[in-house]
């Protein structure tokens, strides 16, 4: 697409805006795959060059797609280059595997529709405000976040491999609860 | 054992005894197909346990519960539900809360392009 030769720059433009955008959603219904051979069939190329694109072409991504796009990497760009280039060190040394993990990491998300839908459940409002979904959806993918990475650690510790399991989750679930991360029923839950 | 999923499994409707929930009907696996993706960016294998993205699921919904009723109990001093309600909950939390706050903003970035944008639009078809 016009949008940017970079792996990351579309990885950057289509995720970030993670609850906000209905297209990353949409597109995290198809597999990982079909993401991956658009991005990684077209070379890394020089980050000055595609990395001016976006912010050109920030106008344009408007008219065909409503939501971000490129703002997020222009945003970074313009926000702080010393970090914009930090990003794009680490970046071009990513193998395979690990770019297909970043590129997870920022293009999935909470369905804004679903999240709405939660919401307006558990208030008893049906009017979610757009800025509430994805405030969020950002603190419940964070909180996935934490919650992974914490399993993660319970794994080695138990010097373990493999999936995830539900026990890891458990116990990395308990453990950010002695940290204070969840919030605290002040109602047990009693019918579950 | 946490018997959790098998009775959401079993119980369509209403999966809390909470009553502002009664009008819910908790279907299972409506963010398994995000939360799949998610878990593998965060450093799961590529292809999660169902079972563990079940349970990740159930906890996140009642993580997302208990933050929208203390939301709401701060909230209902001052009447409407805002989302300023939810970053004072997350204060203490550094990372999440720059991210909400970067979040906001971008929204507000997007809000005002979009708004130039229009304008450019409006300007265009009256020269045509």
């Amino acid at each position: 697409m016009k949008r940017s030769k970079d792996p990351f720059e579309a990885a950057y433009g289509e995720r970030e805006s993670t609850p906000e955008s209905p297209i990353p959603p949409e597109e995290a219904g198809t597999p990982a795959p079909n993401a991956e051979e658009e991005n990684i069939s077209q070379p890394p190329s020089v980050p000055s060059t595609s990395r001016a694109a976006p912010r050109k072409t920030k106008e344009e991504e408007e008219e065909e797609e409503e939501e971000n796009m490129d703002v997020e990497l222009s945003k970074i760009s313009s926000a702080d280059p010393d970090k914009m280039a930090k990003m794009q060190a680490i970046l071009s040394q990513f193998t395979e595997e690990q770019m297909s993990r970043y590129e997870s990491f920022r293009r999935s998300g909470f369905q804004k529709a679903n999240m709405k839908k939660l919401l307006a459940s558990i208030t008893g409002s049906p009017k979610i405000s757009v800025p509430m979904t994805f405030v969020v959806s950002g603190i419940a993918k964070m909180f996935v976040g934490e919650l992974v990475e914490t399993a993660r650690i319970v794994m080695t510790e138990r010097k373990e491999s493999g999936p995830i399991r539900p026990c890891h989750i458990r116990e990395a679930y308990r453990r950010l609860k002695l940290e204070g991360k969840v919030p605290k029923r002040s109602v047990p839950r009693l019918f579950r | 054992m946490h018997s959790s999923s098998a009775g959401h499994a079993s119980k369509p409707k209403v999966g809390s005894s909470q009553p502002s929930e009664a009008s819910f009907k908790r279907k299972r696996g409506v963010f398994q197909k995000d939360l799949q993706h998610m878990m593998y960016g965060f450093g799961d294998d590529p292809n999660p346990l169902p079972e563990t993205v079940a349970l990740v699921e159930d906890i996140v919904v009642e993580y997302v519960m208990d933050l929208v009723h203390k939301a709401q109990d701060i909230a209902s001093k001052r009447g409407k539900l805002l989302t300023e309600d939810f970053l004072f909950l997350i204060r203490k939390d550094m990372p999440k809360l720059h991210r909400c706050t970067e979040l906001i903003s971008m929204h507000e970035e997007l809000k005002v392009a979009r708004r130039a944008f229009e304008v450019d639009e409006e300007k265009l078809a009256t020269t045509e």
